[in-house]
C-alpha cells in the first residue's frame, strides 16, 4: 500500500513538472548598453522589416496603380492592370542607355539595336531629362531561371538623369500594357530626383 | 590415500551490487567506453559539414534523452549503427575512473602516479561537464574608435521590454528563449511584466525566419498579416545553415492592465528597429533580439591590423589593440590570436574581423569570441596534473628498476 500511494505522489510530481505554463512573470531585467542606445521609435513595418530609406526618386502614382514596398532593384514599385501580373518600377541601373536598351530588348527574345536606332527611338521626359521610349512584345524571360511568360509586352524609358541611368520599366499582359502606354508616359513626367 | 567426502571450498559468491562494481570499475568498459567515445568524434566531425557544428554537437553530445541514442550520417546518409551519446559517455567513463581509477586500483606508495594521473582525467572530465552547464559564449563586434559595453550571445533570441526615457531605454525586462521556443503554432503565453502598465502575449514562435511583406508574396500557409506582414519559415538549405545565422520570430500582443488587447505585431530577428508602443504620454519598445551580456567596463577598438599569408587570403595575424575602461580607469591591452584577454571571469578571443575583402585604409571591425566558462583552465590544470603523474609513476618505475639492478646482478 506505502509503496502505491509513493508512486501516485511521484507521477503526480512529475506530470505536474510537464504541465505547459499559461504565464510567466518576467523578473529578469538589464541595464541599457551601448548597443542600446537611441533606438528608432514608432518606425513602420517597411523600416522595422527592411530598412527602407526614403526613395532617391518620387513620383505621382497614377490612379488604379497599386505601390509596393520598395526593394533592393526597384526605388519605386507598382503592379497594375486586371490581371495582377503587370509590373511596372523605376530602378538606378549601371551601363550607358544602349546597354539598358538592349538588355531589355534581350528579354523579349528581340534583337539588338546600334547606337543609330537608339537615336531614332521616340524621346519621352523622364525625371526632367529626355530619355529612349522603348517597347517589345512576345515571350518574356526576367532571367533568375523564371521561365518565360507568352503574350507579354514591354515599355519603358531610359535616360541620363545626373550622370546616372535612370529607368522606368512596365512589362505585364500585352493587351494591359498598350492601354497603360499613356498613363506610364504622363508618370514618367511626374518622376523626379529627391532633394 | 582417504577420499574425503567434503567438497573443496567454494569461491564465495559475489553479490549483485558487488557485480555492478565491478563492471564499472573495469578495464572493459573503460576499453569500451573510449572507443564509442573515439567513434563518436569521427561521426561528429564528419557530419558538422554538412550539417552544422552547433546541430552536430547538440546531437552527439547533449544531455537531452532524446540523444541517448543516436544514428550518425555520413555524407547525408543515414548509418545503421547506433551510438550512445557522448555526454553519456563521458559520464560512465567518469564513473568508471572514480571506481576503478580511484577507489578499486591498488593503493600504495608505487602507484601515486597512477592515482594522480586518473585524478587529472577526472579532473578534465568535470571540467567539460562544468563547461557544458555553466559555459556561456558570445561575441562583440566593435569598429575601429567605437566602444562596446556588451557581447551577444550566439544562439539565444530573447524579447526585451523597455521604457524609454529621454530617447534611451531605462531598466530593460527581459524574457528568456527557454521561455519562448516552446510556443510553436497557436500556443500562446501571456508574460507578466511587473513595474510595466501592460503585459504581453506571445506565439507562433519559429527558430528561423523572415518577415514577409504580403503584397509581395501572399501567405502560403495561413500565415497571421500584420500590419501587411507575416513571418515566413526560411526553407531548408541543401548545405544547413549555421545555427548562429539563424533569425526567430514570433506574433506579439499587448494587453493593457485593464485587459485591452491592442493588435498583433511580430517581432523577428530579422529587424532593424523596435516596435514601439505608445500608453498615455509613455513611450515603450519590444523588440527580439539576441541575448545581450552587459560588461562592467567598456572596450574600445583603437586599432585593427590583418597580415595575410603572401597571395592567399589565409589570414596569417590579426592584431587587435584595445583600451579596457572602467571606473574611470583605462588599460591597454593586445588581444590576438592565441592571446586572449581573460579579465573578471570572461575571456576575449581574436575570432575574426570585417568588412570582407575591406581595402587599405578602409574602416574595419575587430570580433571577439566572448566566453564566460567557470572552468575556462581546468583542461590545463588537468593536463598537468596528469603530465605530474606520469612523471612520478617513470620515477618510481625508475628508482624500482635501479634499486633492483644490483640484487639481480648478485644473484647472477
Amino acid at each position: 500500500m506505502k509503496t502505491c500511494v509513493a508512486c501516485l505522489i511521484a507521477s503526480v510530481v512529475m506530470f505536474s513538472g510537464c504541465e505547459e505554463k499559461k504565464e510567466i512573470t518576467v523578473t529578469e531585467t538589464r541595464a541599457a548598453t551601448t548597443r542600446d542606445a537611441a533606438p528608432k521609435l514608432f518606425a513602420t513595418s517597411d523600416e522595422r522589416f527592411r530598412d527602407a530609406k526614403p526613395s532617391p526618386v518620387k513620383g505621382d502614382t497614377p490612379a488604379g496603380w497599386l505601390a509596393l514596398p520598395a526593394s533592393q532593384f526597384r526605388l519605386l514599385n507598382y503592379r497594375f492592370g486586371e490581371s495582377g501580373m503587370g509590373e511596372v518600377w523605376v530602378s538606378l541601373a549601371q551601363g550607358s542607355v544602349l546597354d539598358n536598351v538592349n538588355r531589355w530588348l534581350k528579354q523579349f527574345e528581340a534583337s539588338a539595336i546600334d547606337a543609330a536606332a537608339l537615336e531614332k527611338l521616340p524621346a519621352v521626359t523622364l525625371a526632367g531629362s529626355t530619355g529612349k521610349w522603348v517597347t517589345a512584345a512576345g515571350d518574356y524571360v526576367g532571367g533568375m531561371g523564371a521561365p518565360p511568360k507568352p503574350g507579354f509586352a514591354l515599355a519603358g524609358v531610359v535616360a541620363t538623369v545626373g550622370g546616372q541611368i535612370l529607368t522606368l520599366k512596365m512589362v505585364g499582359p500585352k493587351a494591359e500594357v498598350e492601354a497603360a502606354k499613356p498613363v506610364l508616359e504622363s508618370f514618367a513626367k511626374t518622376l523626379r530626383m529627391a532633394e | 590415500m582417504e577420499l574425503s567426502d567434503t567438497p573443496p571450498p567454494r569461491k564465495p559468491t559475489r553479490s549483485i551490487p558487488g557485480k555492478i562494481f565491478d563492471v564499472l570499475s573495469g578495464f572493459g568498459l573503460a576499453t569500451i567506453t573510449l572507443l564509442l567515445l573515439g567513434l563518436l568524434t569521427w561521426f561528429a566531425t564528419l557530419e558538422q559539414v554538412d550539417n552544422g557544428l552547433y546541430p552536430t554537437l547538440n546531437k552527439y553530445f547533449s544531455i537531452d534523452w532524446r540523444h541517448i541514442f543516436l544514428l550518425p550520417e555520413l555524407n547525408g546518409k543515414m548509418v545503421p549503427l547506433p551510438l550512445p551519446g557522448g555526454y553519456w559517455m563521458c559520464a560512465l567513463l567518469l564513473v568508471n575512473l572514480t571506481l576503478g581509477g580511484i577507489i578499486r586500483i591498488r593503493k600504495g606508495w608505487k602507484h601515486a602516479g597512477n592515482l594522480i594521473s586518473h585524478f587529472g582525467i577526472i579532473f578534465l572530465l568535470i571540467g567539460a561537464g562544468v563547461t557544458y552547464h555553466f559555459s556561456e559564449r558570445g561575441n562583440m563586434a566593435v569598429g575601429e574608435g567605437e566602444s562596446s559595453s556588451a557581447a551577444e550571445d550566439y544562439f539565444e533570441y530573447v524579447v526585451e521590454v523597455a521604457e524609454i526615457k529621454d530617447g534611451k531605454p531605462a531598466q530593460i525586462h527581459i524574457i528568456r528563449g527557454k521561455d519562448i521556443d516552446d510556443l510553436k503554432g497557436d500556443k500562446l503565453r501571456t508574460f507578466r511584466l511587473p513595474g510595466m502598465p501592460f503585459d504581453l502575449e506571445l506565439t507562433s514562435y519559429m527558430y528561423n525566419c523572415v518577415p514577409v511583406s504580403a503584397s509581395e508574396r501572399a501567405p502560403d500557409r495561413g500565415q497571421f498579416v500584420a500590419d501587411g506582414y507575416f513571418l515566413s519559415e526560411k526553407p531548408k538549405l541543401a548545405k544547413a545553415e549555421p545555427a548562429e545565422q539563424y533569425t526567430a520570430g514570433s506574433y506579439a500582443r499587448i494587453v493593457t492592465r485593464d485587459g485591452k488587447k491592442a493588435a498583433p505585431f511580430i517581432l523577428a530577428g530579422a529587424c532593424f528597429h523596435p516596435f514601439s508602443y505608445r500608453l498615455g504620454d509613455r513611450v515603450f519598445t519590444v523588440d527580439m533580439r539576441k541575448r545581450l551580456w552587459p560588461m562592467a567596463f567598456t572596450l574600445k577598438l583603437d586599432e585593427f591590423t590583418a597580415d595575410f599569408h603572401p597571395g592567399t587570403s589565409m589570414a596569417a595575424k590579426f592584431i587587435s589593440k584595445v583600451t579596457r575602461i572602467e571606473n574611470g580607469g583605462e588599460a591597454k591591452v593586445t588581444i590576438q590570436m592565441n592571446e586572449p584577454m581573460r579579465y573578471e571571469g570572461l575571456t576575449f578571443f581574436q575570432a575574426s574581423y570585417g568588412p570582407p575583402g575591406a581595402l587599405p585604409g578602409q574602416k574595419m571591425y575587430s570580433v571577439f569570441e566572448v566566453v564566460r566558462n567557470p572552468a575556462d583552465q581546468w583542461p590545463k590544470y588537468s593536463l598537468w596534473i596528469v603530465a605530474f603523474g606520469m612523471f612520478v609513476t617513470f620515477i618510481i618505475k625508475l628508482a624500482i628498476f635501479l634499486g633492483a639492478g644490483p640484487r639481480k646482478s648478485r644473484h647472477v
